[in-house]
């Protein structure tokens, strides 16, 4: 009996995790689910790239459930059931949620289905992996541990890493809108210029006055400039790099001129820069 | 009964030591795997045996003629028979009588996607049954 109690315990915790998951997944998924750009790209966004899109994606979730460290014991093996289950949990949700809508529907050809799930699975398995993270009851005792593994993880890789991941997410909900090419021809150089610079104040805002995970304060004898330095410009590189990414992955780029490119992608380094700084407050 | 009450109150403590997933964590992770496994499999199945250059092959076809208030309105069936996917379709039923006078209704699909059919409606005033009716579809653009 008590041996039976023990194994079903650890089962029944794991399966309320797995419901959260799922609600993350709807939360962070809707957006993108909603949106029929997205549906469009289902069909015609390229395979090669989505292909190399959904890799990341994953190599991403992995990242995720190492930095989020909420089982002391977590190993790579762990990681890496836990990122097979979210990305599992994302597909299911966004193929779910797509029936419901009438976006898939028996007649469709496989290649069709199987892409419109594909491109909604990334931002519902972001939002799996973290929800199983953010929307558990935490004791006082537990964010205690969680605050010291992520100190003891957050070195400055892993603050890169958070970066690339929150700017991938946010970068990846808005590259599909028309709205991100028509926004960089409504503005003249000098609008893209302006937010360039608000992105930087923005990204150094959340960096300095936010501070790091696990630490009260930025590291030790770090002057303005080695914060601006080493956080912000890091921060808003990854955030153009990020964009770039997006917008090839999204076909933007093709056929494109390189004042254009440039246009799009500091516009969308806008929002991938706000991923970047919240990234840490919110995994 | 206290060993039991104990046990639950140490189960916290033992979660973190156990170093072995519940039985759920390995068949979520198996689903999971064979989900990411199933949709890679199908892009990259349809990546080998894609587009392979070749433009979309819209063509259109009558599947339906109803007669409503206003007139009729002529549904009709969109087939793609290339994997391209052909975005903006436009397409044009042209009405001829037996006097020769033809009239002309269009109507643009946003997308038909490769191996798809989409269905679009055309409106009439007179009946297309009694008269000659052609519909084509005219043009698209890339994606």
């Amino acid at each position: 009996m008590a041996s039976q109690a023990a194994n079903e315990h650890p089962n029944r915790k794991y399966a309320i995790g797995l419901a959260r998951a799922f609600g993350g997944a709807i939360i962070f998924g809707l957006p993108n689910l909603m949106t029929m750009e997205m549906w469009f790209l289902g069909f015609y966004l390229d395979r090669t790239r989505l292909i190399l899109f959904l890799l990341v994606n994953f190599a991403i979730l992995v990242g995720l459930s190492r930095f989020s460290g909420f089982e002391e014991t977590a190993s790579s093996k762990e990681d890496l059931l836990d990122a097979l289950a979210a990305y599992g949990v994302g597909v299911i949700a966004s193929a779910a949620t797509l029936t419901i809508f009438g976006i898939l529907l028996p007649g469709m050809p496989l290649g069709e289905i199987v892409g419109k799930i594909a491109v909604q699975s990334v931002p519902a398995s972001f939002g799996a992996i973290i929800a199983r993270q953010q929307m558990r009851g935490k004791t006082d005792e537990e964010e205690d541990e969680e605050r010291d593994v992520a100190e003891r993880r957050g070195g400055y890789g892993w603050q890169l890493f958070l970066m690339v991941a929150g700017a991938l997410f946010l970068a990846f909900n808005l590259a599909p809108t028309e709205e991100m090419i028509l926004i960089g021809f409504k503005m003249s150089p000098w609008h893209g210029i302006a937010l360039v610079l608000v992105s930087l104040l923005i990204l150094h805002a959340f960096v300095y006055g936010v501070g790091f995970a696990g630490q009260e304060q930025p590291p030790e004898g770090s002057g303005f400039r080695r914060v601006f330095i080493s956080y912000t410009i890091a921060g808003y590189g990854i955030a153009l790099l990020v964009s770039l990414y997006v917008l090839w992955t999204f076909g933007r780029m093709d056929g494109a001129d390189l004042t254009q490119i440039a246009s799009m992608t500091a516009v969308l380094a806008f929002p991938s820069a706000v991923g970047a700084a919240i990234a840490r407050l919110v995994v | 009964m206290t060993q039991a009450g104990h046990e639950e109150q140490s189960g916290k403590r033992h979660r973190k030591q156990r170093s072995q997933p519940p039985l759920l964590e390995w068949i979520s992770a198996a689903v999971g795997l064979l989900l990411t496994l199933t949709v890679l499999g199908a892009l990259a199945w349809e990546g080998l045996m894609g587009p392979n250059g070749a433009p979309p092959a819209v063509e259109a076809t009558v599947s339906r003629i109803t007669p409503v208030q206003a007139g009729y309105v002529v549904e009709v069936e969109l087939h793609n028979r290339s994997s391209a996917t052909a975005a903006a379709v436009e397409i044009e039923g042209e009405l001829t009588k037996s006097d020769g006078t033809a009239t002309t209704s269009t109507a643009t699909v946003d997308y038909v996607p490769g191996e798809s059919t989409r269905n679009a409606g055309l409106f009439f005033k007179d009946d297309p049954r009694r008269h000659r009716l052609e519909v084509r579809a005219l043009g698209f653009a890339e994606p």
